[in-house]
């Protein structure tokens, strides 16, 4: 089943986007050629460049409002915790504008999915600092240089209790391969996905420098060594850029803690299905 | 007969048990009882106090003068000296609440077993009634038997009528950042929840609170969320994507002082604008206004209606004042029933196209613009189905008071010997067709606020202008009580 819409991609060409997109698309495909319905899944998006993802995937859910993915995909859960969402978020929305929300559904745990397509700028609004663009950017609106340093979400996300926080480059199979470890793990999956803006934030020779973890480098179950990890890249200096699972642990879902939503997990059903 | 009896005391000893203790066992003899609550915002001392009013004919507001007075300290004493009517009885004290309750009931001429069954309503029976027999046997009686015929009453407060209209109306999950004055709704669902199969959550903030309500409205589920001005205005920008996406939520606006923090425990009806215009671009909204608790019902209940019918938000506009004053009525509230009919699909912020993917084609901007008024004028013509309005008093007087929202008791008390008629709109939006009714009359305003915001808008919607000295504004942060006002309309009657 083709889950594309009739929709023209308005990405520039050859963004990394795309990338993401066949990645997403391309999991999910497969989830339903072996069995799953295309109306098992929702997606939420904000607003900014990835949020066009929306209009690409013909998912049921809600292109909403730039900061606000996260409670919206919580109240979605909460709305029919038989739903597998899939949140999307950019740079800007999840650690600007949205930032509390991101910190509290880490808290919070429902067993959603979450990307953050950080390319480390404002793109859609043509180019201004977001929260993790390095010291001394400039552009029209910074003409003298950004002059703080950027925020680590890797670390914020390890310090707010987040069971699973994981880092991808935008490229199709690191996409493909992140979305299969999520689908095993229940809880919030944090992943942040390096999407360098090929128009306003260069790949600075990001890929070159990444590596990916694993079992021989790295024990995604120890917190101190996944905060050692998570210090590697600081989006300021770029030396060397883990990827992959940070950390992983297992934690109680939100959706388990009150009765109602466990119930309509047991019997398949939601609110709609109720009659008073 | 009419009795007004204020409790005063420091926060925390506890004039809201007795006020409350007295209004039930007077409500089950049959007399009509409203109380009103004046507190501060902090946790304990201070000065606290309850005005209870009680009657054998309908009551649903207070007076300026007391016949009564129930000082837990000595500063309620000397704050309310001067509202006392020259034979007021004031019954003074350092005890504890259920002794004073005892000492209370003996004064008032009612009976031991009155007050036995009265505090079996409440928790520690036992301890609480062995002390307040002591009171009670240590008092003298201070009036004559109060008789009332028994009738059957409800007793409760607007946030109390609003929680039960959710309810009533198959609330499935309901969704809040605690304010003041729309708290208690919150907690009173927060309890019922197991028992009622639905949910309660709190969350970070109110932008979360909002779109949270977004998420699980378009899955299906029967939404509300409650706050106060503060916190609405944080939330204007998810109220313009229910606008735009097409998504039922009833919201339910709380009104205290503004602006900024205002007076954080008191009553103002300064929010009407907001309820009307807050969130960008034009989109369809209801705006109901109650002005007592049945009306809390049967409004939250339309609110219900218009939302889930139409997919559109509908507010509930209350205030402190109705929030929490208790009222007593007869009427039973009509509630229509609801139907569930949003289905999971495709939703946008953005403007869409029959997929819910964002376009910018002019043509299809307009197509959807022209659906939105076409979805507004179906609501305006429903919306006749229904009371938008009421009109008590002397309905063929040339004088007519106009008003809306809390002020509706008062202006009831106030008006009994006067003549007047009183108009009272419950439905802000979409606003009735009111002009026949105002034709050739006198005019006077009142409302609980600076400027007249209903006064603006029946201007707006009719192009009648209310002569400023005919606008009664009270904006001291307190609820007009009825003998003050019945002055105020005197002076301005034809």
């Amino acid at each position: 089943m083709n889950i594309s819409t009739k929709s023209p991609i308005t990405w520039c060409p050859g963004c990394f986007n795309f990338q993401i997109l066949a990645g997403f698309k391309k999991f999910i495909e497969n989830e339903i050629a072996k069995g799953r319905k295309k109306t098992d899944f929702a997606i939420v998006s904000g607003i900014g460049c990835h949020a066009k993802i929306f209009d690409y995937v013909s998912l049921n859910g809600i292109n909403s409002l730039h900061g606000r993915v996260l409670p919206t995909c919580l109240g979605i859960k909460v709305g029919n915790p038989n739903l597998e969402v899939y949140g999307f978020s950019g740079d800007g929305d999840a650690y600007s504008e949205g930032i509390s929300h991101l910190i509290h559904a880490a808290r919070y745990n429902s067993n959603m999915t979450y990307f953050v397509h950080n390319n480390q700028v404002f793109a859609l609004t043509i180019g201004q600092p977001t929260a993790v663009t390095e010291k001394d950017f400039t552009d029209k609106t910074t003409p003298q240089g950004v002059k703080q340093a950027p925020l680590n979400p890797i670390k914020l996300m390890l310090a707010a209790g987040c069971g699973f926080v994981a880092r991808v480059f935008a490229d199709t199979k690191h996409i493909e391969w992140i979305l299969k470890e999520a689908k095993k793990h229940q809880g919030f999956k944090f992943i942040e996905v390096i999407q360098p803006c090929i128009v306003f934030h260069l790949d600075k020779g990001y890929k070159e420098k990444t590596y990916m973890l694993n079992s021989k480098n790295h024990d995604k179950t120890n917190f101190e060594k996944a905060m050692k990890k998570a210090e590697e890249f600081n989006y300021n200096k770029v030396n060397k850029i883990p990827l992959g699972i940070f950390y992983q642990e297992k934690k109680p879902v939100f959706e388990d803690q009150y009765k109602m939503l466990k119930d309509f997990k047991k019997v398949k059903k939601s609110w709609k299905d109720i009659k008073r | 007969m009419k009795l007004n009896i204020l409790f005063g005391g420091k926060a925390g000893q506890g004039p809201n048990f007795l006020t409350n203790l007295l209004g039930k066992v007077l409500i089950e003899k049959g007399f009509y009882v409203f109380y009103s609550r004046d507190y501060q915002s902090l946790i304990r001392g201070g000065h606290n106090f309850n005005v209870l009013t009680f009657s054998n004919k309908p009551v649903y507001s207070n007076e300026s003068k007391m016949d009564f007075l129930v000082a837990l300290d000595e500063n309620t004493l000397k704050s309310h000296q001067k509202e006392l009517k020259k034979h007021a009885i004031i019954l003074k004290g350092k005890e504890k609440n259920s002794y004073f309750a005892g000492r209370l009931f003996k004064a008032l001429g009612l009976s031991l077993k009155e007050l036995e069954n009265g505090l079996k309503k409440y928790t520690r029976f036992k301890e609480n009634f062995k002390l307040a027999k002591e009171g009670y046997e240590k008092t003298k009686c201070q009036i004559k038997e109060l008789k009332s015929k028994k009738k059957k009453l409800i007793f409760q407060n607007g946030n109390q009528g609003i929680s039960e209209s959710a309810i009533k109306s198959g609330l499935d999950v309901y969704y809040a950042y605690p304010m003041t004055p729309a708290t208690s709704v919150l907690t009173e669902l927060a309890e019922k929840q197991e028992k009622g199969k639905f949910l309660v959550l709190e969350l970070e903030n109110e932008m979360a609170i909002i779109n949270a309500s977004i998420g699980s409205a378009i899955t299906g589920a029967k939404t509300m969320l409650g706050t106060s001005g503060g916190g609405f205005d944080l939330m204007a920008e998810g109220l313009s994507l229910t606008g735009m996406a097409e998504v039922p939520l009833v919201i339910y606006l709380s009104q205290r002082p503004g602006p900024g923090t205002g007076v954080a425990t008191y009553t103002s009806q300064g929010d009407l604008n907001i309820a009307r215009h807050s969130g960008h671009g034009e989109f369809n909204r209801v705006v109901l206004a109650p002005g007592d608790p049945r009306e809390s019902e049967e409004l939250t209940n339309q609110c219900f209606y218009f939302s889930q019918k139409y997919k559109i938000p509908a507010i509930v506009l209350g205030d402190k004042h109705l929030a929490e004053s208790f009222y007593s009525s007869e009427q039973k509230p009509k509630m229509v029933p609801i139907l569930k009919s949003t289905k999971f699909a495709r939703y946008n912020s953005y403007e869409q196209n029959s997929e819910g993917s964002s376009i910018e084609e002019p043509e299809l901007i307009i197509k959807n613009a022209k659906k939105r008024l076409e979805i507004q004028k179906q609501i305006s013509k429903e919306s006749k189905k229904f009371s938008q309005y009421s009109v008590y008093g002397k309905k063929n007087s040339k004088n007519m008071i106009i008003s809306w929202g809390s002020t509706k008791g008062a202006i009831i008390d106030a008006i009994e010997d006067l003549n007047c008629g009183f108009l009272q709109i419950k439905y802000i939006d979409p606003f009735p067709d009111i002009e026949k009714l105002l034709k050739n009359k006198k005019i006077i305003l009142v409302e609980n606020n600076v400027t007249g915001l209903l006064g603006n808008l029946i201007r707006e919607k009719t192009g009648i202008k209310i002569d400023n000295k005919n606008k009664i504004l009270r904006y001291d942060a307190r609820p007009f009580l009825c003998d003050e006002l019945n002055m105020e309309i005197k002076r301005r009657l034809k």
